[in-house]
């Protein structure tokens, strides 16, 4: 009993056949897959593979057609409310307010998650300060580079410590510099223990990941550390292996 | 409760840093005011009349300089004939010709009724309207104090009674509904796109992920532009005040407690619209055509309801603005209370629960 209440609490995030429709058309195909806790989750896919579908399911911003999930301890079905107070969540599109500042919107989005005033102003000082940003705080975001912007959104989104984050396509449009540090900050988080569940279209990105998986047409067709996948596939690099799914 | 306060602090902080469109916002008004206030009057002073007089009697005369003491007439022909009032219509350019029967006095003391009869030019409507009316209001003057003097008074055919409006400003019409379309543009259509620009721009995805109360986030959108609203009202009411000498007859707090009740309404139409649509172009859209539109056409504000076909007429129960103008002209030039428009109320305040219902149970639901 004890050991298995421990293998359950390995994982941070557990899917089970979960499914969804839109009418006729089948956006997530019945998939199930597990990430453990602390670990860099790649969770790769053509556009419009349904990514995007599962990872709202997951979020509980969509109701699931069928099957089940686990996040971060919490059912999903019936305790989506507390999943959203673990969870950190960001957008390829860039998604915090231009018209705001800096210090403004992760005040914003600090107190919407219940972080204390006082608790909240010290986290926002050390994370701007992490950044090197402290001296921009009251510059309003729209005049900020877009890798800055995106940085400061993963900040924002690890703000109220999520145990699991949620990066969707986190990286596009950002130069190689800043995707360099903004990796360094997915493994620092990592480190901490918080569990990263990340989608990119970045060959690369998906070597650094420890796990990933592939979605094809709402389908998960495989999943498996780096080596693993090409082991299997025999190929040199994640992007054939990648090539091999999405060919349509 | 801290939530809704930060997410109420950060909707001001978009409109306040969004200057251009704040003073578009807060202009509006006014210009809306001062233009019609302006150049829509349907007064008309000195306007050019004829008058044959067949009877040149003492009354007649009376009549004449009553006529002339009222100000809306210059009398600038006296023709001889019906055919030389022709003349004069197409000639003198004069607007409007009356002809005295003949025998007026022995008429009103003897048979206790004369007929005065008023040719319009109504190759422009409006303006035949508005004389017509003008004129009646003299004629009345002249009846009344003429069965001031005789005992016992005669009946006379004819008793119009101009009440609460006896100069017949146009800004009385126009006020209220220019009020009720400034509510509905900066309650309904800038919640709308507010909301909707929101979506597009991906931010209504971070908030709604977050675990903050969605209605929080409804009501942080509808809260700061009903206060916006309530100042853009203010102003168009001192300014009606001061410049058009628009009288307010009933309480002004029951007067402003009525606008709040029809930003209600109409902030709930913007929500239910930016429930249904996805991107700020949709928004105004269905704003306009769906709400912006009806309130100017079906408000009784420019055009009159009871004229409309009838298929119209039960249409415009379903927009909110008829209520409105009914209620507060009610309230500003009659000075009615509570008891004489609860039922306007009701309507608006029924209107809005039923919206706002519909629309966060569309929103509030996990897709």
């Amino acid at each position: 009993m004890l050991l298995i209440m421990k293998m359950e609490k390995m994982y941070s995030i557990e899917v089970e056949n979960l499914t969804k429709k839109f009418r006729h058309f089948t956006a997530v195909d019945n998939i199930s897959f597990q990430v453990k806790k602390g670990e860099i989750f790649g969770f790769l896919g053509a556009n419009g593979a349904g990514k995007t579908t599962a990872i709202k399911m997951m979020c509980g911003l969509l109701q699931p057609t069928s099957g089940k999930a686990t996040i971060a301890d919490f059912n999903l079905a019936s305790d989506y409310k507390n999943i959203k107070r673990n969870i950190g969540y960001m957008s390829q599109r860039f998604s915090l307010y231009a018209d705001l500042s800096l210090y403004e919107n992760m005040q914003l989005f600090g107190t919407v998650y219940g972080i204390p005033r006082k608790e909240l102003k010290d986290r926002i000082f050390n994370s701007l300060e992490s950044l090197q940003m402290a001296d921009k705080a009251k510059t309003l975001v729209y005049s900020i580079p877009l890798g800055w912007k995106q940085k400061l959104a993963f900040a924002t989104a690890m703000l109220h410590e999520p145990k699991i984050v949620f990066l969707d396509e986190p990286t596009s449009g950002v130069d190689p510099i800043v995707r360099r540090e903004f990796w360094n900050m997915i493994y620092e988080a990592a480190a901490r223990g918080v569990t990263i569940f990340v989608t990119t279209h970045y060959m690369d990105e998906a070597e650094y990941c420890e796990r990933v998986s592939i979605m094809s047409e709402g389908q998960l067709k495989i999943i498996g550390t780096p080596a693993q996948l090409k082991e299997e596939m025999q190929v040199d690099a994640i992007a054939d292996v990648f090539q091999k799914f999405v060919k349509r | 409760m801290k939530e809704l306060m930060m997410i109420l602090r950060k909707e001001f902080i978009h409109i306040l840093r969004d200057r251009i469109t704040l003073l578009l916002v807060l202009a509006m008004p006014v210009m809306l005011v001062l233009l019609f206030g302006f150049t829509i009057s349907t007064e008309i002073n000195n306007a050019k009349i004829a008058v044959l007089d067949l009877s040149k009697d003492s009354q007649s005369k009376l009549f004449l300089n009553k006529i002339t003491a009222s100000g809306y007439f210059q009398i600038v022909s006296y023709p001889n004939s019906e055919t030389e009032i022709d003349h004069d219509f197409k000639n003198k350019n004069i607007k409007l010709a009356i002809i005295i029967p003949a025998n007026f006095e022995t008429k009103l003391a003897v048979d206790k009724k004369a007929t005065i009869q008023i040719i319009n030019d109504v190759s422009d409507l409006n303006v035949a309207s508005v004389l017509n009316n003008y004129m009646r209001v003299v004629i009345s003057d002249f009846v009344n104090e003429y069965n001031g003097n005789q005992s016992p008074p005669i009946p006379f055919g004819m008793s119009t009674q101009m009440a609460y409006n006896p100069q017949m400003e146009s800004v009385y019409m126009f006020v209220p509904g220019i009020i009720a379309l400034i509510m509905i543009i900066v309650t309904a259509l800038m919640t709308s796109i507010t909301l909707a620009r929101e979506k597009e721009s991906g931010t209504m995805r971070m908030l709604l992920i977050t675990p903050v109360k969605k209605v929080y986030v409804v009501i942080g959108k509808i809260i700061p532009y009903m206060v916006l609203s309530l100042i853009c009202t203010l102003l168009i009411l001192v300014i009606s005040v001061l410049v058009f000498q628009m009288p307010i007859k009933g309480s002004i707090w029951f007067l402003l407690f009525l606008c709040f009740v029809f930003m209600l309404t109409s902030a709930s139409f913007g929500l239910m619209i930016s429930a249904m649509v996805n991107t700020q172009l949709d928004a105004m859209m269905v704003t306009m055509m769906g709400l912006f539109l009806p309130t100017v056409l079906l408000s009784g504000f420019l055009f009159p309801l009871d004229n409309m076909p009838y298929f119209f007429q039960i249409l415009a129960d379903f927009f909110p603005a008829k209520w409105f103008i009914i209620a507060i002209k009610d309230v500003m030039i009659k000075g009615t209370g509570f008891l004489g428009i609860w039922k306007y109320l009701l309507i608006l305040f029924v209107m809005a629960v039923i919206l706002i219902s519909v629309s966060l149970s569309r929103i509030d639901k996990r897709e």
